[in-house]
């Protein structure tokens, strides 16, 4: 058997080229009353799609903008009525809510569809085929289960969703593998709790020695309520700040390498401690440029994330061929992304 | 002029090394195994986008990249070029189109939002909005808002005094007031968006005679009268939404702290016109309009000791009810009349 070479996946988008396309997008976005905001993001994820390289070739987005916009205007219209009823009447927004959240697992699934079968590579298209009680499964009772048990099942549950996404995509005609099984999800949130305990403990430990020392000034009885006060405080900031890129940066290295797709596998590298220096970055400029920063921040972002994603040829990456073509709504796609709602591929 | 480009022909992921010239209305493909020859008029052409490669797409689901643009252009004749594409290649448009949008985003914030919420605010019907307060005292009754411990006659008098005062035209009848005691809030009147009048026990005990205590309900009336909370929830609640989506993926958190200061100038403006209506209103009543600042003056001086502690969790739920920024400056313009 050859030994072929691994392939990093590239990405050639630049901040000062996509400020441009996102500003005049933005602005014709809001002289069109927000009709035009389906054109700008087929415009946006061509630009992330086609500057994203592998082997050779770029990646392409197909979504067609008027089935984004319906979707867009579904979406508005139920979420506008959930802000402003819920205010006037409590039960009518909490059934509303309640609607909506049924509907999460088959508008997700209808999502998937969308962006999979909107996706291409050489001229071949990606395509979700999981089912919609596979989707009801996965995406509401598991959470709800996890809910249930205080976050026990949260690990297992966002394993399954990962597993369900990915084993039932394909790119023509062959389908993804994925092969994480729960436990590589609990390490990481076991480190992620770990690291909370340390840092709890070394804040508390800290305070303690620096109060008995009379380093700091605090009253003899008070010093234990002191320093447990200020451990709490620092465990929840660097948790808050700490965590969502470790657990980002872990959760993508583990599915990636754990992804085959027919014999080819995959491997991602990031780093949690670079992604938290991205992350913080970029809120921080965001925050201090009032928004502009912004779309460099999605670049960054981006670049990062891609180019630590490699494709572990085990064979020759010519032989793929298209699969059945099929047919999806964008309403999905825009509603999981209007409620905040995404899941991570 | 021939240009070289790869052609995926849809059925396999076989890249396809080709040169590309254009015959006529003609499109002419050649590679070592593959040529082909189609109209023009039959291809798609997206636009360029930044610095991303030239596509041709086939009808029949090929496929071909060209990594030279320029070239592409010229041979092309820039077919597939929009207005937008080159607007977005060009730092001036870029920045005309930054400029147009911070002073569409003003309009809409100063003017365009305003008129919406005045518009719907007088299509709500008054059932929904009754409910809507009744809504809020179940929700905060027993949490931050005790039963009020005045005594019946007190409330009873004030009742009374509010009841013969002499409306504007065009006002049939006086606001509808709800007593309540609450440590949090303090000494403070709150006009909610269904036209109720809450009125704290410190407020009443902090007033040294009743005509002040009708001068602060005179100006509730004034937000009441204009339905300004009821505007102010609705506007409210629009740039959360936007703050929401375009700083949501940054982290919602971050998304409070502009909308919060977004919406003091609205409630700023609501103070003014609060302030001007009491004052016709007192004045038709030969009640002396430095009554309002008097009482004016006191809570302030009453909030600025006791230092308000509101509760966190609190502070969403209250956020339409009226603060009252700038006391000083209304003070100076409430003696000024």
């Amino acid at each position: 058997m050859t030994e072929y070479q691994s392939r990093q996946l590239q990405f050639s988008g630049s901040g000062g080229e996509y400020f441009r396309i996102w500003i005049v997008n933005v602005c014709l976005s809001i002289v069109t009353l927000g009709v035009y905001s389906a054109w700008a993001k087929v415009k946006r994820n061509q630009y992330f799609y086609r500057h994203t390289t592998l082997a050779g070739a770029s990646f392409d987005y197909h979504g067609d903008p008027k089935a984004i916009l319906k979707g867009r205007i579904v979406a508005f219209l139920l979420f506008a009525c959930y802000t402003l009823v819920g205010k006037f009447d409590q039960v009518a927004g909490s059934a509303i809510l309640l609607v909506i959240i049924v509907a999460m697992p088959w508008l997700l699934m209808r999502s998937l569809r969308f962006r999979l079968h909107n996706t291409s590579y050489r001229g071949l298209r990606f395509a979700f085929h999981g089912s919609t009680g596979a989707a009801y499964f996965n995406f509401l009772l598991l959470p709800v289960l996890s809910a249930l048990t205080l976050g026990l099942l949260w690990p297992l549950a966002q394993q399954r969703m990962a597993r369900y996404t990915r084993e039932n995509s394909t790119y023509g005609s062959e389908f993804f593998k994925f092969f994480a099984g729960s436990g590589a999800y609990y390490r990481i949130y076991f480190m992620t709790i770990f690291i909370g305990v340390l840092v709890f403990a070394g804040l508390m430990t800290s305070v303690m020695l620096l109060g008995s020392k009379e380093l700091i000034p605090v009253e003899a009885d008070q010093l234990v309520a002191m320093s447990v006060l200020v451990a709490s405080i620092g465990t929840y900031l660097a948790l808050f700040l700490l965590a969502y890129p470790y657990v980002a940066a872990r959760l993508q290295n583990l599915v990636w390498n754990n992804t085959q797709l027919g014999p080819h596998g995959f491997q991602a590298q990031l780093r949690a401690r670079e992604m938290l220096g991205i992350m913080f970055g970029n809120v921080l400029l965001t925050l201090l440029t009032l928004g502009l920063y912004k779309p460099f921040a999605d670049i960054r972002l981006a670049r990062y994330r891609i180019e630590h994603v490699a494709l572990l040829p085990q064979g020759s990456i010519d032989d793929f061929v298209a699969g059945l073509q099929t047919n999806s709504s964008a309403a999905g796609e825009e509603m999981a992304e209007m409620f905040d709602f995404d899941i991570a591929l | 002029m021939w240009l070289t480009a790869v052609y995926y022909d849809g059925r396999q992921a076989r890249p396809h090394p080709v040169t590309l010239c254009v015959e006529g209305d003609k499109l002419l493909l050649q590679g070592r195994d593959i040529v082909r020859r189609e109209e023009l008029n039959g291809l798609k052409i997206p636009p360029p986008l930044g610095s991303t490669p030239r596509l041709i797409l086939f009808a029949d689901g090929g496929r071909c990249e060209v990594a030279d643009r320029q070239g592409f252009a010229e041979m092309l004749q820039d077919a597939g070029n929009s207005a937008v594409a080159g607007m977005e290649n060009s730092w001036w448009y870029a920045l005309a189109a930054l400029l147009l949008t911070l002073s569409l985003l003003a309009v809409v914030y100063l003017f365009g939002l305003p008129y919406a919420a005045r518009v719907v605010a007088d299509r709500v019907p008054v059932y929904l909005l009754e409910r809507m307060d009744n809504q809020f005292f179940a929700s905060l009754d027993q949490t931050l808002l005790m039963p009020s411990k005045l005594a019946e006659e007190r409330r009873h008098t004030l009742q009374d005094g509010l009841r013969r005062l002499v409306l504007p035209p065009g006002e049939d009848r006086p606001a509808h007031i709800e007593f309540r005691g609450s440590p949090t809030l303090g000494a403070n009147a709150f006009a909610l968006p269904g036209g109720s009048v809450l009125v704290l026990d410190d407020l009443v005990n902090l007033a040294s005679n009743d005509q002040e205590i009708l001068a602060v309900l005179a100006h509730e009336m004034g937000h009441v009268h204009e339905k300004h909370a009821l505007r102010q929830m609705l506007q409210a609640s629009v740039v959360g939404l936007a703050m929401a989506w375009y700083i949501g993926d940054v982290s919602s958190l971050l998304a409070v702290a502009p909308t919060v200061l977004l919406q003091t100038r609205y409630s700023r403006d609501f103070e003014r016109r609060a302030d001007a209506f009491a004052a016709e209103l007192l004045r038709a009543n030969g009640i002396p309009v430095s009554r309002l600042a008097d009482i004016l003056e006191k809570l302030e001086a009453a909030h600025q000791t006791a230092a308000p502690k509101q509760p966190v969790e609190s502070v969403e739920a209250l956020d339409y009810l009226s603060s009252h920024p700038n006391t000083e400056e209304r003070i100076k313009r409430l003696r000024g009349q």
